[in-house]
């Protein structure tokens, strides 16, 4: 073989290699990255209670997500563990955020037709007047569901060596 | 038999430098220390042999190669019988440095016998440095299947009679050598080493040290593939290794034949870090680029340093500490890089693995048990990527909160795999990168007419 000939094979094999891969896709073949919480999502048809309430849990944890600046599934993983659950009860943006979950709750609610918008309103102008250490308070009474969780959300962090 | 034996020792020796990397994850589980750590097993034995080649050589000069070659094999047998004997790293690591200045010893020795065998010495630099080629590629899928048959420590009890059968037909040389009385004779200053040849020798070696060890990581921690599994994958790469040999010897221009080999493993490396799928089967093009392109550069690079250059030992001994830093480099400088990329990969399959979870179709109360199960099965893995199937097991007894649950799982699965894979594209890039680098001292050397 020609040693320019054997060069130029090498050329073409090379290109053709990395041609193809991104081609298939290579070039993106990484974690789907998550929603923006600040973005509204589309909600499955409310089949039954269990569906209503995963879906106002979802759509507050994307207003509280969205107030602050962080992903929902940030907000989740933090709450999964003790420290997390901490730092985000210490957080002195704590009751906007809840509020403003609560609020996204109820929005998303209505626009997917769960709530009829005479209940709608009440509902945030219930939310609205709500003082904030309330807000707080109940945010910790709920600390039972996340002693659940904890522990078993969390551990998702460590799938990978 | 003479040449067969010293062929056989330095394929033996050069294997070493890669044979522990399918035993590296069993080591570092075994030895419950990180992979930072355990790495050291590698770059320890390919420091040493760096560090110790030309000094090696110089004694082989001096006291006679056959006496060295067959002092370095029993010394390397010494060593991997203590590698093998080993119960914590330390001692392993420096067993390690052990086996490698009997290494070096026994490859600068092998080079300086081996005209004596072949009758010439570009014959003889040909054929010590296609057995080192054969033995590097060789030696990730002997390491992988003694590991999975055996026990990593099989790995170098093997080597022990290996290296002392060797050794033998060594022995009426050595004798020969005693008698004559005639090296200290011939002892005169070596010349400079080639500069072009050994820099590209160290940056391809570098790159095909990524290669190795990384896809070796990629397919039993990323994939959770057995060593076994492994080993046969990898063995695509020698496979295409020893398939290149004979259409290497076609092409006569060194120069021709080391470009197109860096080319081609710089190809088959960014194929790697460009994976669009976690499957063994789509690293196998990436693999056939970087075997056919390891025996051409290397064998093409490893002759153009020794041809016209005496002596032949110290020469030898240059590429071989040439080739070894560059491993050492290439695996301290991507080591960080790539368990720094797990950290960010980590988090995002950690995001993405939520996202899926909460985003599922299912009952919440069965979420909450899966994420449970999920989380019980990662603690019994002790931070192993796990198989998450089991996890999903008892599976919803309805229809379509099954058919859910499978997705689930198949969208965990992939998030998995996705992360496990993006988290060593980099390293490979910067693999590939080395593998372009060796060009530029190949080109520049031809513009000035260097004999490269």
């Amino acid at each position: 073989m020609r040693p320019r000939t054997l060069v130029l094979a090498a050329i073409i094999a090379s290109a053709t290699l990395v041609a193809v891969s991104v081609a298939l896709g290579g070039a993106t073949y990484e974690p789907k990255p998550v929603a923006d919480p600040c973005q509204p999502r589309p909600w499955r048809s409310p089949g039954n209670l269990d569906e209503v309430a995963q879906q106002l849990t979802l759509s507050t944890l994307d207003g509280a997500a969205c107030e602050l600046h962080v992903s929902r599934e940030t907000v989740v993983l933090a709450l999964g563990t003790p420290e997390g659950r901490s730092k985000f009860a210490n957080d002195p943006r704590l009751s906007e955020a809840l509020r403003a979950g609560l609020l996204r709750a109820v929005d998303d609610a209505e626009r997917a037709g769960a709530i009829p918008g005479i209940v709608a309103d009440g509902l945030r102008q219930a939310i609205e007047s709500l003082p904030a250490d309330q807000l707080v308070a109940a945010a910790r009474n709920a600390g039972g569901l996340f002693d659940q969780l904890s522990g078993s959300l969390g551990p998702l962090g460590g799938l990978l060596p | 038999v003479l040449r067969a034996s010293l062929s056989v020792a330095v394929g033996l020796v050069l294997a070493d430098a890669s044979i522990v990397v399918l035993a590296l994850p069993e080591i570092y589980r075994d030895f419950d220390v990180s992979v930072s750590a355990v790495i050291w097993v590698l770059v320890a034995f390919n420091l040493v042999l760096a560090a110790t080649a030309v000094p090696a050589a110089i004694l082989a000069r001096r006291i006679g190669p056959a006496r060295v070659t067959a002092a370095g094999l029993l010394l390397f047998a010494l060593g991997g019988l203590f590698c093998g004997l080993a119960t914590s790293l330390t001692p392993l690591i420096a067993a390690r440095c052990l086996q490698a200045v009997g290494g070096a010893a026994a490859v600068t020795g092998a080079l300086e016998l081996m005209p004596f065998a072949v009758g010439s010495e570009r014959i003889a630099a040909r054929t010590w440095a296609t057995a080192g080629a054969i033995g590097a590629a060789l030696g990730p899928a002997a390491g992988g299947l003694l590991t999975e048959l055996v026990s990593w420590q099989s790995i170098f009890l093997v080597q022990v009679p290996a290296a002392v059968l060797v050794a033998i037909p060594l022995l009426p040389v050595v004798r020969e050598e005693s008698t004559a009385r005639m090296r200290r004779a011939e002892i005169r200053r070596a010349g400079r080493p080639h500069l072009p040849a050994n820099l590209a020798l160290a940056l391809v070696s570098g790159a095909l040290a990524a290669a190795l060890f990384l896809i070796v990581l990629l397919m039993i921690e990323g994939w959770r593939h057995s060593p076994i599994v492994a080993a046969l994958a990898v063995s695509v790469m020698p496979i295409a290794a020893l398939a290149t040999g004979p259409l290497a010897r076609t092409v006569s221009d060194p120069r021709a034949r080391a470009a197109a080999g860096a080319i081609l493993v710089a190809g088959g490396l960014a194929g790697l870090g460009l994976l669009p799928r976690a499957l063994v089967v789509a690293t196998f093009p990436s693999q056939i680029l970087v075997g056919a392109g390891l025996t051409l550069v290397l064998s093409a690079l490893t002759e153009t340093a020794l041809e016209g250059r005496a002596p032949q030992a110290i020469h030898g001994g240059w590429t071989i500490a040439a080739r070894h830093a560059g491993v050492v480099a290439g695996l301290l400088l991507l080591t960080p890089i790539f368990t720094a990329d797990l950290v960010t990969e980590r988090s995002a399959a950690e995001q993405a693995g939520t996202a899926a979870l909460l985003d599922a179709d299912l009952p919440a109360t069965f979420k909450i048990d899966l994420a449970q199960r999920l989380g019980d099965r990662l603690a019994a893995e002790r931070g192993k990527v796990p198989v998450i199937g089991p996890a999903f097991d008892p599976l919803p007894s309805d229809p379509s909160e099954r058919a859910h649950a499978l997705a689930l799982q198949a969208t965990l699965q992939d998030q998995l795999d996705r992360a496990a894979t993006h988290a060593f594209s980099n390293s490979f890039l910067i693999a590939a990168g080395f593998g372009l680098a060796a060009l530029l001292p190949i080109v520049l050397a031809r513009r000035r007419d260097v004999a490269l």
